[in-house]
């Protein structure tokens, strides 16, 4: 008998319908395991418990009544705090927006509320989703539940600590630069940016508008799939929202990966960054599985890390400027210190230089879709280390950016980070799926065979 | 970038707080853009347009 806390979304709404399981009998196991885990993991910065129980009677009103919504009907989810929740504040875990009540759900969050999910509150992050890890902001940093004195990756981090801790089957965070990627690397999750433009981002709070992607983090590549699902759909109020008839992200899970083509990125953790051994060990070893599984793994080139670190940096810091010009000038000592350095960079960079990198970032666009001529999915690193240790500022600094995230933001192909082994100091490795622009559903296919051939989804962090 | 043009340029962009507060910060953010902007091999081909391409809509 699985703990409910380690229940998938998917087994949980089976167990709703075989009636062995309520969603207010999971909500309360759960509220449990927050109340006593939240101290030590700092995963919510506001639980909102009235609501959610609420949300969970009603759904399992209509569950027991024959209405029953959907797979993710009664399944508590959380949300990063640069989501909007109508009558909760989003503060983007900023003194500068403590007061900022929404007034309207996000998009995706509308989404959630019309397939039943239950939404538990508003999780960590780091400051406007790019200063953290931090300790001099209003709320603290989230922690790892696989070791707490160490970093949950960020900047989506209360979603990936929540998610691996087993206080929600499913949290949705944003990637920018890999924030969704990175706290699926280092909690040993499953994380997916979807292709940019399939998922709007209204109502989320924005960083960057041509490199922000709303995602799903789950402890199954099932639920990422359940979660896209429920949250994909043309936005016209979202200008980058495309219409697509890209659905049902789980058709394709259980194909396996026979005759599929995979390009292997060595370049990026072999000479660009080079990688933590147990990391390069780890990324050979998924690319060995995938090939007993019968995929044909080819080694291929792409442009370096540091190049679309580069131009992922400049726009980024550049539209992020565009945002947040009017605060950075009038309160700049209400961000924390991180927040203020990584933003103030747009100040600097002239206008022509950030028109070059969009330049650039078309011939980048090219060179990965040149290599989806030969291949159907890219297989690389995420992260090129293990988690740092929380309050080693200059370890943290030294392995943030060592990642193969950002060129999937700066192309928008879709990318899914998860788990590939754990290190002999017991946090987790990682392997990183990306595939054709709306094909989204292929990148869960490989995942998924990934998942069922490896054992790494029935590892769970020691934290009881 | 010597300190001077980056104050400067701080004050110029309106930081003028953000210099007298927090002058590590304002340096440390100048030199961040010198080194991001230092890695792109910035298209030498004058037609190579950037991304995303202009399109016409109504806007909002």
């Amino acid at each position: 008998m699985i703990a409910a806390h380690w229940l998938s979304a998917a087994e949980a709404s089976r167990a709703f319908a075989a009636r062995t399981l309520s969603p207010v009998e999971l909500w309360t196991a759960l509220l449990a395991r927050i109340e006593g885990l939240q101290p030590k993991l700092h995963a919510f910065i506001r639980l909102d418990a009235d609501a959610a129980i609420s949300a969970a009677r009603t759904a399992e009103h209509e569950i027991t009544a024959g209405r029953s919504r959907g797979p993710l009907h009664g399944i508590p989810i959380g949300l990063k705090d640069i989501i909007d929740v109508a009558g909760l504040p989003t503060t983007c875990h900023s003194k500068i927006l403590l007061d900022n009540v929404a007034k309207a759900d996000a998009a995706v969050t509308s989404k959630l509320r019309a397939a039943g999910a239950v939404i538990t509150g508003k999780l960590a992050t780091h400051e406007f989703a790019i200063g953290g890890p931090s300790f001099d902001l209003p709320f603290p940093p989230a922690r790892n539940p696989w070791n707490p004195q160490h970093h949950p990756g960020g900047s989506s981090s209360g979603s990936g600590a929540g998610v691996a801790a087993g206080l929600f089957p499913v949290a949705l965070g944003s990637d920018t630069g890999g924030s969704v990627r990175n706290p699926a690397s280092a909690c040993g999750i499953v994380g997916l940016k979807p292709t940019y433009g399939l998922v709007s981002r209204r109502g989320v709070f924005p960083l960057s508008y041509t490199l922000d992607h709303v995602g799903p983090l789950a402890r199954t590549v099932e639920d990422c799939a359940l979660l896209l699902d429920a949250i994909v759909g043309h936005d016209p109020a979202d200008p980058g929202s495309t219409p697509t008839h890209a659905r049902d992200f789980t058709h394709d899970l259980h194909r396996g990966v026979r005759d599929l083509r995979i390009g292997f990125i060595r370049h990026f953790h072999e000479t660009d960054m080079p990688a933590h051994p147990e990391m390069t060990a780890a990324l050979e070893d998924a690319a060995r599985v995938l090939q007993s599984e019968g995929a044909e793994v080819r080694t291929m080139h792409l442009p370096t890390l540091n190049e679309f670190a580069g131009v992922n940096r400049v726009i980024l810091t550049s539209e992020a400027w565009s945002i947040h010009a009017p605060w950075l000038r009038e309160r700049p000592g209400d961000y924390g210190q991180l927040a203020r350095r990584r933003l103030m960079p747009g100040a600097f960079i002239p206008a022509g230089d950030y028109v070059g990198a969009q330049r650039r970032r078309a011939q980048m666009i090219a060179a990965v879709e040149d290599a989806f001529r030969d291949v159907d999915v890219l297989l690389c690193a995420s992260s090129m280390d293990p988690a740092s240790r929380i309050y080693d500022a200059a370890e943290t600094a030294r392995t943030y950016s060592r990642q193969a995230r950002t060129p999937f933001n700066v192309t928008g192909h879709p990318a899914l980070a998860m788990m590939a082994g754990l290190s002999r100091d017991g946090l987790p490795l990682s392997v990183q799926f990306v595939g054709r622009y709306f094909q989204d559903a292929t990148v869960l296919r490989v995942a998924a065979a990934y998942e069922r051939a490896t054992d790494w989804r029935k590892r769970h962090p020691p934290i009881g | 970038m010597d300190d001077q043009l980056v104050a400067a340029l701080a004050k110029a962009a309106g930081l003028e707080k953000a210099l007298a507060d927090y002058p590590e910060d304002v340096k440390a953010a100048a030199a961040q853009a010198m080194n991001t902007a230092a890695a792109i091999q910035y298209p030498t081909d004058p037609t190579a347009e950037p991304w995303p391409p202009m399109r016409p809509g109504l806007g909002r």
